[in-house]
């Protein structure tokens, strides 16, 4: 280590501020999600509880996973190696600080906006319109202070972690507010079929330019140093990158094949699914390459084994993807809880995991002390694992289910009865996902400022 | 290639632009906005039904498009984009955990759909929609007036039916039970009613028969049949009493067009989606025995042996 380098103190109290916003939205978020999945097998339960209400905590649990739990977590882990992979201290601690605060309560704010009634009514874009601007306000704060932090650097090389994290953000401030239509504030929408085809450019650019790029991001710096092996290919990670760019962006449409939008714009989105196992294959061989025959260091970091972990389902939820939008398949998972399935895979399965070994990565080398608790990270990891991979198979059945039942002609209603078990199961998978949630965030907290001995240090 | 800050940030936007500019400002730019031939502007009751509906979230259960190979509510018309014409924000929704919406205006009356928004378990018992009875009268009626306007023009046709069949069976009901058995006997088609249930009963088709009417007619005509149902309050003219029938002539045919059809301007849906041959008249014959206490199950003339029957 150069004395130049070793001079440099990283405070991390921007890292430190996103872990533990991840940490309680993820407890937070899972909570609205159980309440939902409990209308679903019990529609009478705290019926009539307005606040609550099963078309309210639904959007609530949606956003807080998205915008509070894995978000966060993966910027905790950006903010935790941009500088180093810089040789710089972050631009400003303090601003960073301020950021995590800003975040939380532009998306308190948010969200109590869709409890009491104030929601838009677009799916991933309900949040109101003054909570809109907060959001891209956090987001312009985390911009400064990163791209600021680029700017004094003292290492001329730009990782490719950088570059992913570097153009999530930029992005998705771009996507969120034209997703969100932040120039029409009464309606926060477009009219007609182009509002369709606009919603769904951005709501799976979440996904697309921010998930997936932060995470990508962390499992690039995470991996690398787990193992102590160089990555495998630059020219890979420079493929990776600009494919995932330009052929994500292209595919939101998917969501439409079955309604009145353009063909052409139908097939690009087709196509441009289907090559989406070029950004993902890409990815995957540059970092599985990178990792080959370490899989004794990965497991022995808590950390890089849910970032690892988080590149399987990122390779399942790929080829999921791409084969739901061809036409013929979407007949039958379409409108039907195979999506919701494959929602879960990406989000939790990929970004999610892949945030939370970000989290548990970047610790105890913030506080230098170990975790408070290796065994309740790893019973969180196999209540997470075990949880998301129930959903994963039992939401793809009763997809299966629904859909082949509705193609060959029978009614939804008749159809209700025979899901039922399955939402029971969904529920009962979902406690073992809060349980873990509720574990990490006492993990986090006790990391953090709750050591053992006693002693609190902030 | 050499990653700097300025190659990062200029190529991702201006990747980011030109895409935008293709897969969402090229069609929204050329956007056909000639308005199809169902469409009308809603009015401002059902603009502010609409609003409700967007607050609440119902899109995440609800769709509002009609595919090609849909069977389902609303399946008489594939949707269009010219449908939409008046829509901001657009409700098309990604999940039908309950039916898709889009024609759904006077597929009911409105007292149906007061009752089933107090809870929806009152009209049909396997529903896993929560309740809504918390939004209040004044709200409920609003959206109600929203979901009535589903399908426009297309709607508005089914509205007239519903409100002039609608004053005819409150003619027939107030009028007593005679006329209102008379009544409902003469809107069967001639033929149906002289049809008796051509399949004998059985212990299993009545299990059957009694699984159908849990599942659907339970709310309105209640667990004794007498029309007293969860839903009864909110109806009117209230769910019929079939305790009251043996002795009018009610035939398995009348049971079986009734079911099949329902009765526009009461809150008796039709069936036919949801129930196939075999279920409608095991689940009439099930009524006919269990409430009316009279069957024509099995009488002549049946016609030839059914090939299963033992």
């Amino acid at each position: 280590m150069k004395a130049a380098e070793a001079a440099i103190v990283h405070a991390d109290r921007t890292a430190r501020a996103f872990a533990l916003t991840s940490a309680l939205w993820f407890a937070l978020a899972t909570s609205f999600g159980m309440l939902a999945a409990g209308y679903l097998i019990a529609p009478d339960f705290l019926a009539n509880v307005e606040y609550i209400h099963f078309g309210r905590v639904r959007p609530m649990h949606v956003n807080a996973v998205l915008f509070g739990f894995v978000t966060p977590g993966l910027l905790a882990a950006a903010f935790y190696f941009v500088p180093r992979l810089l040789r710089t201290p972050l631009f400003s601690e303090s601003l960073g600080v301020f950021s995590a605060c800003f975040w939380n309560a532009a998306l308190a704010a948010g969200l109590a906006g869709v409890s009491l009634g104030y929601s838009q009514g677009r799916e991933y874009a309900e949040l109101p319109w003054a909570a809109d601007l907060l959001i891209i306000a956090a987001f312009g704060l985390v911009i400064a202070n990163l791209l600021l932090t680029v700017r004094r650097r003292t290492e001329p090389v730009l990782y490719v972690s950088i570059w992913y994290a570097a153009a999530a953000v930029v992005l998705t401030a771009c996507t969120y507010a034209l997703g969100n239509v932040v120039w029409k504030p009464d309606t926060g929408a477009l009219k007609g079929i182009p509002d369709a085809i606009l919603l769904w450019f951005y709501g799976h650019n979440v996904f697309g330019l921010l998930l997936s790029p932060l995470a990508l991001g962390v499992a690039y710096y995470v991996l690398p140093i787990a193992t102590r092996s160089p990555l495998y290919s630059h020219t890979l990670s420079l493929l990776g990158f600009w494919s995932l760019i330009v052929v994500y962006t292209h595919i939101g449409t998917h969501h439409l094949l079955q309604t009145p939008v353009p063909t052409w714009l139908k097939t690009i989105s087709i196509v441009d699914s289907v090559a989406m196992v070029i950004p993902v294959m890409v990815f995957l061989i540059n970092i599985w390459y990178t990792v080959k025959g370490k899989l004794g260091e990965i497991h022995a970091d808590i950390g890089a084994k849910f970032v690892f972990t988080g590149t399987i389902y990122y390779f399942f939820v790929n080829i999921q993807g791409s084969m739901m939008a061809l036409p013929d398949v979407q007949r039958i998972t379409h409108y039907n809880n195979w999506v919701v399935g494959h929602a879960h895979i990406g989000v939790l399965g990929f970004a999610g995991v892949t945030a939370l070994g970000g989290l548990y990565f970047i610790l105890p080398r913030i506080t230098g002390r170990p975790l408070f608790s290796r065994f309740l990270a790893d019973l969180q990891y196999w209540l997470v694992l075990i949880g998301i991979t129930g959903f994963a198979v039992v939401l793809t059945v009763v997809g299966l289910i629904q859909g082949q039942a509705w193609y060959n002609g029978e009614t939804l209603y008749r159809t209700l009865p025979e899901i039922q078990p399955y939402y029971v199961l969904r529920l009962s998978l979902g406690l073992l996902i809060l349980a873990g949630a509720y574990l990490g965030l006492y993990n986090v907290l006790r990391s953090l400022y709750f050591p053992r001995g006693g002693a609190r240090c902030a | 290639m050499r990653m700097t800050p300025p190659v990062i940030l200029c190529g991702v936007l201006a990747l980011l632009a030109a895409i935008a500019a293709t897969v969402v400002y090229f069609p929204a730019a050329q956007q056909d906005w000639t308005p199809s031939e169902i469409y009308r502007e809603r009015t401002a009751e059902e603009e502010a039904g609409r609003r409700i509906y967007l607050q609440n979230g119902c899109v995440y259960c609800h769709s509002q498009a009609i595919r090609a190979f849909d069977w389902d509510m609303g399946s008489e018309r594939i949707a269009q984009a010219g449908d939409y014409v008046g829509d901001e924000p657009i409700q098309l929704g990604s999940q039908r955990t309950g039916p898709d919406l889009s024609q759904a205006g006077g597929e009911h009356p409105d007292d149906w759909h007061i009752a089933h928004f107090i809870n929806p378990r009152f009209t049909r018992p396997s529903s896993i929609m929560p309740p809504f009875a918390w939004l209040g009268e004044e709200r409920i009626r609003r959206l109600t007036r929203y979901v009535q306007s589903l399908g426009l023009r297309q709607a508005d046709r089914r509205m007239e039916r519903q409100a002039f069949w609608k004053a005819a069976s409150v003619r027939a009901y107030e009028a007593g039970v005679e006329e209102n058995v008379a009544w409902l006997t003469e809107q069967v088609p001639e033929g149906w009613r002289h049809i008796p249930n051509p399949y004998p009963t059985s212990a299993a088709s009545l299990q059957r028969g009694q699984r159908i009417y849990q599942y659907f007619c339970i709310g309105c005509h209640g667990p004794i049949g007498d029309g007293m149902g969860p839903a009864q309050p909110w109806i009117y003219p209230p769910p019929l009493n079939f305790t009251v029938l043996k002795g009018r002539a009610i035939s398995g045919g009348i049971l079986y067009y009734q079911i099949m059809n329902g009765i526009t301007g009461t809150a008796m849906p039709y069936f036919k989606r949801d129930l196939e041959s075999q279920k409608i008249w095991e689940v009439g014959d099930y009524v006919a025995r269990h409430f009316i206490n009279q069957s024509d199950a099995n009488e002549e003339p049946r016609g030839i042996d059914a090939s299963w029957e033992p």
